[in-house]
């Protein structure tokens, strides 16, 4: 594992320096506002590619919001508006020649609880492929299980694809979301909480897989669990209140925070 | 060490608890009360019950199934309610009886009871079975029961095969000299076939059975108005219960007689089966339709919430009203017109612009949309969230979300609604009335000839066929065992049904326990 | 490792997006007009009927002559039911939201859903040829029973006091509404047979005699007391059902600070959660008396149909469900005969929506106090 840059000490919604070939996704001062009530505030930062990005915060702090509009899920309530970019590979997702299933396509996502569709383990895999179309039997049967081993879920299920995905176990439920998200090969995958529902032992696996990933694709994670950000991330970025407090390598966010309001939060002295 | 269970003492409540809990029980004893009721009264119905033969004090005697007993009005003693049948004699099919007139009873294994096309039952002594007007000077009891039997099973060959040679062989020459007058090979054809009608006609009427009441008249009782002849107080319990089964079946599998007051509900069974189907159909798809469209398209805004509320307050508007729409809307407005354009022809009689089968279902598939817009939004809005975003985010369109996930799951309830839906259907009488229902139709509304399916005709329903037998017949007393079996029919199926649909969304619910496991 | 390549096609894609806009284009339009379709029965009933009203179409004297007692009678009905259904409904709701055991609850409510599913035909056949008669002729034993049943519990529950503690916990409380039942089905017999006696010595032998001569009170075979307990057992499981969710719904933490303060269950119902459900049972009445009032079948087959304006409930009456039932199908369309049935038709219709939508509005407020009582997000 290489070490990350070191970066400067970052100060509130500013936007760490990365050589902008090292970043895949840009967020330039955006604001998010639903039905009048704001939930994000002037946020800026840069992504890197090929790392696990962690937001971490008290809850309502607006990191999960924050990774929903990342793929334009907030899209769905009709109530809520936007101010800022953000850049994928340096296009505004937000601008309208991009088709919002084409953005999702490459920024996949998993959710909090587990959400296996009515279907066999293989078809839940292959949902996306066949959105997509256009594959022989043989190529999807192969992305299967080429999705179905990255996600380490291949030794458990390869003798019951056919089963209902229902069957399974909520930890392997959430290794096949990862798998299913995996499929459609998304350039960045954003993991909402994806252990907050599951088991220690489950955990330990979901956060083993996140780290050999990121050889792979870009990762972001919002989580509740600090340790969990230590040990999975490489940058990770403290929101409060709908703002960025501080984005710094995760080694220097905890060893080291800048500012009082994340060390405050980090050993647990929240006003 | 025993553990000793720690459990408080009940204590105990003032008697409005008390009282609460007795209404309970009033209710369940109410429904209860009510089910056995039609259960036993329509079972019972079927049961070859023992005929005694009852001498009076006066030395009158009469033969009966004794029904019920009540006490005498202002009197000591009770009085009990004997079904004598027998109508060609004394014009009355029913005998109240004192009990204290009684002076004794027998339950002699000699008598006969005959189902008739005509009269109803006949309840007597068999004296003698032969062609027209052979004599009775040696009745030999023993010998012409098994000739009786014989010559019945004779006689429903004959009916057998007449009826199919006028299914089968005249019906279609009728129709081919109708379409064409100058065919000469099928009018010859068909000259022949009439006549081997009636030759098969005229074998059944030449014979007769001779009868004989307990009070000792005669009776020539043709054999080809006689459907069924048993001796119930000579069959054994075994031979009881399969009278009792092949009762039951010939309930369910033939035509109404005699006013409705005897015979099956064959007919009624399969109109109200048909329109329930043809409702379903058409209630399904659109229900499902306007479902999705309030629960996933339409803007959830206040306006969606006032037309959620709506539809929802429809399924509480009596059904009467939707019968008044059917009637206004269908039959007079859109089935007058159709008569104007396709069926000028026929006026003034009408074919469209009268209630029938097609009006009937729609009308009743309005009455249900509610029930199933209901049931398949409960079904929609249950799915977790994360279920829909999950397609999203996987690059799904809103349909493919729609189509390959959210539908899928939502099958249970949108069935759970139609299941819902052909239970209240199947109960509805009152709009009936308005929009197509029959007191007898002659023919059911599926034929060979074509279009096969008359979605014009009217036909015949249980729940309509219990309230014109049991308030417009000739002689209700008589009809009520038909109703009873009529009504018991109808609620078995309802309940069925509801059960059913009780278990799906048991099951349904259960299910989804599994995903919504929230953190 | 397999490295899938890059999959979008974009024609594919571009075909995608048409056919999404298109199906909701569709789903929109479809979904629009069967809600309309249902909406229309409302429309159609006031655009045959006010433009005759306004347009002098039917003479008003004659409409009043005609109206009245068909709106006498539906009143009359469904206030039978009501007084017959309201004790039943609620009083079961209570005991099942707050006594029952988990089990039995969850038995008796798809129980009484069946109950609420039994035909209106069959009802009405039952009251109309067999509950009649029989209640004419044991009026006396029928009228005692009203007593008789309460009385019964009352008895069953002085009893219970005295019970030992092992029949007390074999015969609890929470399963009361089960084992009650053999016990009031004994009183019942009773009843019927002991009346005779009873009738001979106060009433000189016939009951409904003596109503006539004493009280002038007239007794027809089928009248208001039988439509009144047919459809009282009709309408009560929807009302026992809503009734019961309201009751049910309560946050139990409401009635938890009562119960530790020393509040008997009762107690508790009474002072706590009673009063928090009282707008969700107000619902629950409404939408029984809307039943009520549009129920058909069971009011034509056990009512004697006789347009009769008292308020004697030994005496038959006609509804307007009943009457559009038997006379419209022998209207000519635009007479005033028809016009007047349109317009009982459009009365029933406006009454039981607008009595629906106060009764949905009350609940939907009420659940969102229930949220907020409880804490929930």
């Amino acid at each position: 594992m290489s070490r990350p840059p070191r970066l400067q000490p970052a100060t509130s919604g500013s936007i760490i320096d990365f050589p902008p070939e090292a970043s895949c996704l840009a967020i330039e001062g955006l604001s998010l506002a639903y039905g009048g009530k704001s939930a994000l505030r002037g946020i800026s930062l840069r992504v890197p590619r090929h790392r696990v990005t962690a937001f971490i915060g008290p809850s309502g702090c607006g990191k999960s919001t924050l990774l929903r509009a990342l793929n334009r899920l907030h899209d769905l309530n009709e109530e809520a508006s936007h101010e800022g970019r953000i850049l994928l590979e340096g296009q505004d997702i937000h601008s309208p020649e991009v088709a919002v299933d084409e953005l999702r396509r490459r920024v996949g996502m998993v959710f909090q609880v587990p959400n296996p569709f009515p279907m066999s383990i293989y078809e839940n895999v292959a949902f996306g492929l066949r959105l997509q179309g256009g594959l022989t039997r043989r190529r999807m049967d192969d992305i299967v299980e080429w999705a179905l081993d990255a996600a380490a879920l291949w030794g458990e299920v390869k003798d019951r694809l056919r089963a209902s995905a229902w069957s399974l176990s909520g930890g392997q439920q959430q290794r096949l979301a990862i798998a299913r998200a995996l499929a459609v090969r998304p350039e960045v995958l954003l993991l909402d909480e994806p252990a907050s529902a599951l088991d220690p032992i489950s955990t330990l696996k979901i956060e083993e897989l996140i780290r050999g990933l990121k050889s792979q694709l870009t990762l972001i994670l919002v989580t509740h669990n600090m340790q969990q950000a230590a040990r999975v991330s490489d940058y990770t970025a403290f929101l409060q209140d709908g703002e960025l407090v501080e984005y710094a390598p995760t080694d220097n966010l905890f060893t080291n925070p800048s500012l009082r309001r994340t060390e405050n939060y980090i050993t647990g002295r929240m006003a | 060490m025993k553990r000793r269970a720690v459990r408080r003492l009940p204590r105990s409540e003032g008697p409005w608890a008390w009282l609460a809990a007795g209404s309970v029980a009033v209710s369940l004893l109410m429904l209860g009360g009510l089910l056995l009721l039609i259960a036993v009264r329509g079972l019972g119905h079927f049961w070859p019950a023992s005929v005694a033969l009852v001498t009076l004090d006066d030395g009158r005697a009469i033969a009966g199934r004794a029904t019920r007993e009540l006490p005498l009005v202002g009197q000591e003693g009770n009085e009990r309610l004997y079904f004598t049948g027998n109508r060609d004699f004394d014009g009355h099919v029913w005998e109240w009886i004192p009990v204290s007139a009684i002076a004794s009873q027998q339950r002699p294994v000699d008598l006969v009871v005959l189902e008739r096309r005509r009269y109803g039952d006949f309840i007597g002594r068999l004296v003698a079975v032969g062609p027209v007007g052979l004599s009775v000077d040696h009745p030999d009891q023993e010998a012409v029961w098994p000739r009786l039997q014989a010559r019945l099973q004779a006689q429903q060959a004959l009916r057998d095969e007449r009826d199919r040679l006028v299914r089968d062989t005249l019906r279609p020459l009728v129709q081919r000299v109708d379409a064409n007058p100058g065919d000469h090979d099928a009018r010859e054809a068909l000259a022949e076939v009439n006549d081997k009608v009636r030759a098969l006609q005229a074998g059944m009427h030449g014979e007769v059975a001779i009868v004989e009441s307990v009070g000792g008249r005669r009776l020539e009782q043709p054999l080809d108005e006689v459907l069924r002849a048993w001796r119930p107080n000579a069959m054994s319990p075994v031979e009881k219960l399969m009278a009792w089964a092949q009762n039951v079946w010939r309930f369910l599998s033939e035509g109404p007689r005699d006013v409705n007051a005897t015979g099956g509900v064959w007919p009624a069974i399969f109109g109200t089966v048909l329109m329930v189907l043809l409702m379903s159909l058409l209630v399904t798809p659109f229900g499902v339709l306007a479902a999705v469209y309030l629960n996933e398209v339409a803007h959830q805004g206040r306006m969606t919430h006032l037309v959620r509320i709506a539809v929802r307050n429809l399924a509480g508007v009596p059904s009467i009203v939707y019968g008044v729409f059917g009637l206004g809307v269908f039959v007079y407005g859109i089935g007058s017109s159709l008569d104007e354009w396709f069926f000028s022809d026929a006026l003034p009689s009408p074919t469209f612009g009268t209630g029938g089968l097609l009006w009937a279902s729609l009308t009743l598939a309005l009455l249900t949309l509610p029930v199933v817009i209901v049931a398949t939004e409960e079904g929609l809005a249950r799915i977790p969230v994360e279920q829909r975003e999950g397609a999203l985010a996987l690059g799904a369109t809103r349909l493919e979300t729609l189509t390959r996930v959210v539908l899928p799951m939502a099958v249970p309830a949108m069935l759970t609604g139609v299941i819902l839906a052909v239970a209240r259907a199947a109960g509805e009488v009152a709009p009936l009335m308005l929009v197509g229902v029959a007191k007898l139709a002659p023919q059911v509304p599926v034929d060979g000839e074509f279009p096969y399916l008359h979605l014009e005709r009217k036909f015949m329903h249980l729940g309509y066929h219990i309230y014109d037998t049991a308030f417009h017949g000739n002689d209700v007393q008589a009809a009520m065992p038909v109703v009873y079996a009529t009504a018991l029919l109808l609620v078995l199926v309802i309940l069925l049904l509801n059960l059913t649909a009780i278990l799906l969304r048991h099951y349904f619910r259960a299910r989804h326990g599994v995903l919504a496991r929230q953190p | 490792m397999i490295e899938p390549s890059r999959l979008a096609s974009p024609p594919r894609s571009h075909w995608r997006h048409q056919r999404d806009r298109l199906a909701t284009g569709l789903i929109a339009a479809g979904g629009i007009g069967v809600v309309g379709a249902v909406m229309a029965i409302g429309a159609f009933l006031a655009f045959e009927v006010l433009p005759a009203l306004a347009g002098g179409g039917i003479d008003t004297e004659r409409l009043r002559d005609a109206l009245t007692p068909m709106a006498w009678g539906t009143l009359k009905a469904a206030l039978g039911a009501m007084v017959f259904a309201i004790p039943l409904a609620l009083g079961a709701a209570m005991h099942s939201a707050l006594f029952m055991s988990q089990r039995l609850r969850s038995r008796m409510k798809p129980s009484l859903e069946m109950m609420e599913a039994l035909p209106g035909v069959v009802v009405g056949f039952i009251a109309g040829l067999v509950l009649a008669p029989w209640i004419e002729r044991h009026l006396a034993g029928s009228l005692a029973l009203l007593a008789i049943l309460p009385l019964g519990v009352l008895l069953a529950a002085a009893s219970w006091r005295r019970l030992s503690v092992g029949w007390r916990r074999r015969l609890p409380l929470s399963r009361a509404g089960l084992w009650l039942i053999p016990w009031l089905a004994l009183l019942g017999y009773a009843s019927f047979a002991l009346s005779p006696i009873v009738e001979a010595r106060l009433f000189g032998g016939d009951l409904r005699v003596w109503l006539d001569a004493e009280l002038g009170l007239d007794y027809a075979t089928r009248n208001a007391l039988i439509v009144g307990l047919a459809m009282g057992f009709a309408v009560m499981p929807s009302v026992y059902a809503l009734a019961e969710d309201a009751l049910s719904g309560v946050p139990s933490r409401l009635g938890e600070g009562a119960h530790a303060l020393g509040a008997t269950r009762w107690q508790t119902l009474w002072r706590v959660v009673l009063p928090a459900a009282a707008p969700g049972i107000f619902a629950a009445v409404m939408i029984g008396a809307g039943r009520a009032v549009g129920e058909t079948m069971i009011v034509l087959m056990a009512s004697g149909n006789t347009a009769l304006m008292s308020l004697n409930p030994f005496e038959g009456m006609r509804t307007m469900a009943a009457g559009i039932a038997v006379e419209m199908p022998e209207a000519v369309p635009g007479s005033e005969e028809y016009l007047l049935l349109m317009l009982a038709a459009l009365l029933l219709f406006a009454f039981t929506f607008l009595v629906n939508t106060l009764a949905e509005v009350v609940r939907s407020r009420l659940r969102r106090r229930y949220r907020w009582l409880g804490g929930a997000p």
